[in-house]
């Protein structure tokens, strides 16, 4: 009975990133074939991605991606951090507790599966036109998906955990806490992610349809005038909110769920 | 000392039948007695073991540990499980003080504590490595140093070392032999291995399945300290004399009991 070499064991822990993340080398390529589209096709409504680019650039010099940004980004973060939260929790419960899963498991899959915009009128006239209803659009897009995974993966659990927890005498807080959660993280971690995608369409369409505040405001109005440039600036900056945002989860599962070799983690 | 009288476990099986799974189990272990369960695949073992921890109920009779009736897991018996449950993100010393910190010992005490035992278990230097990181017999290691670092009285052991291979099997077996030996605990081993149940116990205790009851108790007469020569005493009469006399009370339990000729030339025990 010898030690796993050092060698062996490098494998098990993480080897390090490339110098370019492939998701870079996806873009790039990506931008050079709509360059290529754009200008054999030489249509209106597409712009070329240097067009596109350079007018991002302008708005961001002039202040106006800026400022809706901040206030997109307020609206996303904490639209999250309330899914994060309940989304966590009603998961842990449910896939503990099966009164809990019979009597919401029903609601949570239908909201999943409803187009969430259609309860957009329902927060407006509940909160107004203000960030709440915007914040709940975005919580509306992204907690469903957290829940189910998270009760999934609470029920994914291996049994001889928790029983050897019992065994030396958890109660059931602790059995939560310090087994059912950790253990539950890497699966639930999918949704986590799905989930922050999520949130960024919503916030994106909340701030369209209900309050037209935001990077919203600025897509609104751009489409108002036909102005496809400034109309994929702002999506390309949304695409950078969101790719920013999932970076974020990803770093967080690293951190969180480190125990896991590579492999069954990505 | 843990008495079990007259204890019977049914399972409702999934096509409704009834699984009787301890029927009628009468049994005595004493204090810092080494008591091995020995039997077919599906006899009870793993029950009676789990109704001696606490983890599961039963219809009838009553186990009672140190004067004790059982209702619940406590303090004075821990486990070792076959397939080791580890947390997996936890480090071995986190993995050892589990049980302590589930007590609410403070950081210092549990992790003092499980450093101990991390040498005693021999895994010194191997504190801050993750389950994953180990083979499995060092998994197991772990599983028994957690287990002794509660202090248990009773000391249960569910096949523990049915998943390793047969060198680590023999160097773990020794082990425990010495670790018992210089501590004063009550251990009952399940195994389907007669030469484990032999070289290990004090008696081994036959079970048979459909219903899972007693079916025999052989007491073992071999001198103890066993550890320092586990090799050698399987060359000897007496071990031979008590595992043929076992290999013929299981071949009759066994399912392929007519046609066994094969199985009766290895010796085996399907598990
Ligand atoms: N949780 C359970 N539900 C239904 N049947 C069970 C359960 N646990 C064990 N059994 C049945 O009880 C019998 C004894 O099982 P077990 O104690 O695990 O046997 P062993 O450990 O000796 O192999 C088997 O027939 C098994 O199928
Ligand atoms: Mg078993």
């Amino acid at each position: 009975m010898t030690a796993t070499t050092p060698a062996a064991r490098s494998i098990v822990r993480r080897t390090p990133r490339v110098a370019v993340p492939p998701p870079l080398v996806g873009l790039l390529a990506g931008a050079v074939l709509w360059e290529v589209v754009a200008w054999s096709a030489d249509a209106a409504f597409l712009p070329p991605a240097s067009a596109v680019v350079a007018r991002l650039w302008e708005m961001t010099v002039d202040g106006l991606i800026l400022s809706s940004l901040a206030s997109s980004l307020a609206n996303l973060v904490l639209g999250f951090a309330i899914s994060l939260v309940l989304g966590l929790t009603l998961g842990v419960l449910m896939g503990r507790y099966r009164p809990v899963d019979a009597a919401l498991g029903v609601y949570m899959y239908a909201l999943l599966t409803a187009p969430s915009l259609v309860f957009a009128p329902v927060f407006f006239s509940l909160f107004g036109p203000g960030r709440a209803s915007i914040v709940a659009v975005v919580v509306m897009y992204s907690l469903f998906i957290i829940v189910i995974s998270t009760a999934s993966a609470v029920r994914a659990v291996p049994e001889h955990l928790t029983e050897m927890a019992h065994l030396y005498g958890a109660s059931e807080r602790q059995l939560l806490l310090k087994v059912v959660v950790p253990a539950a993280l890497p699966l639930a971690m999918a949704g986590i992610r799905l989930g922050i995608g999520r949130a960024v369409t919503g916030m994106i369409n909340g701030e369209m349809f209900i309050a037209v505040v935001g990077l919203g405001r600025v897509l609104t109005q751009a489409g108002g005038r036909f102005d496809s440039e400034s109309v994929l600036a702002v999506l390309l900056a949304v695409v950078l909110v969101a790719l920013g945002a999932v970076g974020l989860v990803q770093w967080a599962d690293r951190r969180v769920n480190g125990w896991l070799p590579r492999t069954a983690r990505e | 000392m843990i008495e079990i009288r007259g204890v019977t476990k049914k399972f409702t099986g999934r096509e409704g039948g009834d699984v009787h799974a301890l029927k009628d189990v009468n049994l005595t272990v004493g204090d810092n007695e080494f008591l091995t369960v020995l039997g077919p695949s599906g006899c009870g073992k793993t029950t009676l073991l789990r109704a001696i921890a606490g983890l599961i109920g039963w219809e009838e009779g009553d186990i009672v540990v140190d004067g004790e009736s059982v209702r619940r897991p406590g303090p004075d018996r821990a486990m070792v499980f076959q397939n080791f449950a580890l947390l997996p993100w936890a480090t071995v010393l986190d993995n050892v003080a589990f049980g302590l910190e589930l007590r609410g010992e403070s950081r210092a005490v549990r992790h003092a504590k499980a450093r101990e035992l991390i040498e005693l278990v021999g895994l010194g230097g191997f504190e801050s490595r993750l389950p994953g990181e180990l083979s499995g017999g060092m998994q197991q290691r772990v599983g028994l140093a957690r287990a002794l670092a509660v202090e248990p009285n009773v000391l249960l052991m569910d096949e523990p070392f049915g998943a390793l291979d047969e060198q680590t099997r023999r160097i773990l077996q020794e082990e425990l032999l010495s670790i018992w030996e210089r501590r004063r605990l009550t251990v009952v081993f399940i195994t389907h291995s007669m030469e484990e149940a032999v070289l290990l116990g004090d008696r081994v205790v036959l079970m048979s399945p459909r219903p899972g009851r007693i079916a025999e108790i052989v007491p073992v007469d071999i001198p103890r300290p066993r550890s320092a020569d586990v090799g050698g005493l399987e060359q000897s009469p007496e071990f031979t004399a008590i595992t043929s006399r076992l290999w013929e009370s299981l071949r009759t339990m066994h399912p392929d009991h007519r046609t066994s000729a094969r199985a009766a030339a290895t010796q085996e025990v399907a598990g």
